[in-house]
């Protein structure tokens, strides 16, 4: 209705657009959201969400658990004190989610990845300001990002649930270097993780196969080195080429925990990481090299 | 609006294209050639998405691989393949496409919305992808490639897989895109009728080189002949065979094959052709089923270069 209280049709129709346009950071942007949703199964079927929400509260179980014992049993000074030394410490949490994390990460990348080059959007998205390396970065952000569900939100969660159950960190000071401590080695873990499972992604067309991919490199190499280790008592240094566990001893080295493997030393934990990381970014930009063309 | 200078590409000893020069001027250009011309090559580095091996190629005003993300904000592409994410609602894709070419998220949806209803699937455009028929799916290849209002739309293949009435529908689409909201068009096609029929410039590419470039009225169009079809009589048998040869002796270039009824007549002249044909059927006491001028077409530039 109009001011005067008569009837109006705006038929705005199509027609040309002079307003401002996001540029390259809204193409990165709205890849990398797109993506995600997609691995969600936001926008799709039921049966898509089924997957990666079941993985994700299975990822937040044990922070669930710890959070719910300490909010119903804690309160009490000689509880408390009891419940201090059963919780795990924030650096530990997230090896007690690492089979859902390899899980997730055998689902996220390869949908994240493959339905693009399947379905067409690849070259489409190559049609648009997106360059191979941005589409590349994007999709590392929606990876990375969807990882850090089950890497990162799990420990803020249980940061959270401890502060308000009073077993959190003593003081803001120490609250405040814990949550930047958990974020950082978050982020970093879900990094990594992120990459070796799209760069194992990108060997195949098929998701499927893309899938068997991922969990093959992740616990493949695991065994193996498990394998090489114990089994043929070979140098403690060969953990460092374990995907799986290598992320997880970051975190608590940069919580300044000597972690599993306490005869290795961190900067060579930091360079089997940076290594993992950068061998993968490499394997990535030579699948999609001449990709989408 | 596109300019290249002896632009090639070779994929190891095979030349897709082979020192092009061609300077394709605004409005709704006709990319023609066989399958195997260079046509998708060709718009593929436009977009910038491959290195010539040689030559230099500029797409409004700016160079597709130093400024290919600058350019390719201003291009809309259709590709020929038709695989789309089966699961997704058109507004969604043609939305999310939006975004990416730098549209802002509610302008972007309401754009997309435009789009659809401009293509004619308003009504179907919360229809997932998958549930569509080619000839939908083509509308939303072009919305897509509008959406973002490109200032040049790459089209390739268009027409792919549609019935006639559908490609009908295509092409006065595209042409309408052209005329109504200035946005230029390349598209590619080895249908030479459907470009003769939409398309302001040709750029005509035969294994990887120029065959012809130019406004299509300059091309073609020009009366050069004669088309005349003949029906034998029972009582002049070989009577078309006759004005097949009198036109021939009388020195005109004649094209008819033996035992068909139909040929075209080609001279320097089109009222000579004509004259010289009328007696030739008067002479040869052949009865005449249809008589027309003959224009010169696409199809002639690519028989002459293949002769």
């Amino acid at each position: 209705m109009t001011a005067d209280g008569h009837a109006q049709i705006l038929d705005r129709g199509y027609r040309k657009y002079d307003g401002k346009r996001s540029g390259l950071v809204g193409a990165v942007r709205s890849t990398a959201w797109h993506s995600a949703r997609s691995v969600l199964g936001l926008g799709r079927k039921a049966r898509h969400k089924i997957a990666p929400v079941l993985v994700i509260i299975v990822a937040m179980l044990p922070a669930i658990t710890y959070v719910g014992f300490a909010a119903l049993l804690g309160g009490d000074e000689f509880v408390n004190d009891f419940l201090e030394g059963v919780v795990p410490a924030f650096s530990e949490l997230p090896r007690g989610s690492l089979a859902a994390i390899v899980l997730f990460t055998g689902l996220v990348a390869p949908e994240a990845l493959v339905r693009d080059r399947r379905d067409g959007m690849l070259s489409l998205y190559l049609s648009t300001p997106l360059t191979r390396r941005t589409y590349i970065l994007a999709k590392v952000i929606a990876v990375g990002g969807l990882m850090s569900l089950v890497v990162l939100v799990p420990t803020i969660f249980y940061l959270l649930g401890m502060t308000f159950a009073s077993l959190g960190p003593d003081g803001f000071g120490d609250w405040i270097t814990v949550l930047i401590r958990i974020i950082v080695s978050g982020v970093l873990a879900s990094l990594v993780y992120a990459l070796i499972s799209m760069a194992a992604a990108s060997v195949t067309d098929r998701r499927a196969f893309a899938s068997l991919a991922v969990i093959l490199t992740m616990m493949g190499a695991l065994i193996v080195i498990q394998i090489l280790v114990e089994g043929a008592d070979l140098s403690v240094n060969w953990r460092l080429l374990d995907p799986v566990n290598m992320p997880m001893e970051m975190i608590g080295r940069i919580f300044g925990d000597p972690g599993d493997y306490p005869e290795i030393g961190s900067e060579r934990i930091y360079a089997s990481n940076a290594g993992w990381a950068g061998a993968s970014l490499g394997l990535l930009w030579w699948r999609y090299r001449k990709a989408g063309a | 609006m596109i300019a290249a200078t002896g632009l090639s590409m070779v994929f190891g000893s095979h030349p897709a294209l082979d020192a092009l020069d061609v300077a394709v001027p605004p409005g709704v250009t006709g990319l023609v050639g066989a399958n195997g011309a260079g046509k998708t090559t060709f718009m593929s580095i436009v977009l910038g998405l491959r290195t010539p091996t040689s030559g230099t190629v500029s797409v409004l005003g700016l160079d597709p691989l130093r400024q290919g993300a600058e350019l390719r904000a201003n291009v809309g592409y259709g590709p020929e393949r038709n695989v789309f994410p089966d699961d997704m609602p058109a507004s969604d894709f043609v939305k999310h496409l939006a975004e990416v070419r730098g549209m802002p998220r509610g302008e972007a949806r309401s754009r997309a919305s435009d789009a659809l209803w401009l293509v004619g699937l308003g009504e179907e455009r919360f229809r997932a992808l998958g549930t569509m028929s080619t000839g939908q799916r083509q509308r939303v290849k072009l919305a897509q490639a509008i959406a973002a209002d490109p200032s040049l739309v790459l089209l390739d293949e268009p027409t792919d897989g549609l019935d006639p009435v559908q490609r009908d529908e295509m092409l006065a689409l595209i042409r309408q895109i052209s005329e109504d909201y200035q946005i230029d068009v390349m598209l590619s096609s080895h249908l030479l009728e459907e470009v003769e029929r939409i398309c302001d410039n040709v750029v005509a590419l035969d294994a990887g080189r120029l065959v012809a470039q130019g406004r299509l009225d300059d091309l073609v169009g020009d009366v050069e002949g004669v088309t005349v079809e003949l029906a034998e009589i029972d009582d002049v048998p070989g009577s078309i065979d006759d004005v097949s040869a009198r036109l021939r002796a009388a020195g005109l270039e004649v094209h008819h094959g033996p035992g068909l009824s139909r040929m075209d007549v080609l001279g320097a002249s089109a009222d000579e052709v004509a004259d010289a044909v009328r007696d030739a059927i008067v002479d040869s006491r052949a009865r005449v089923r249809r008589i027309e001028q003959r224009r010169r077409k696409l199809e002639d530039l690519f028989e002459a270069v293949q002769a």
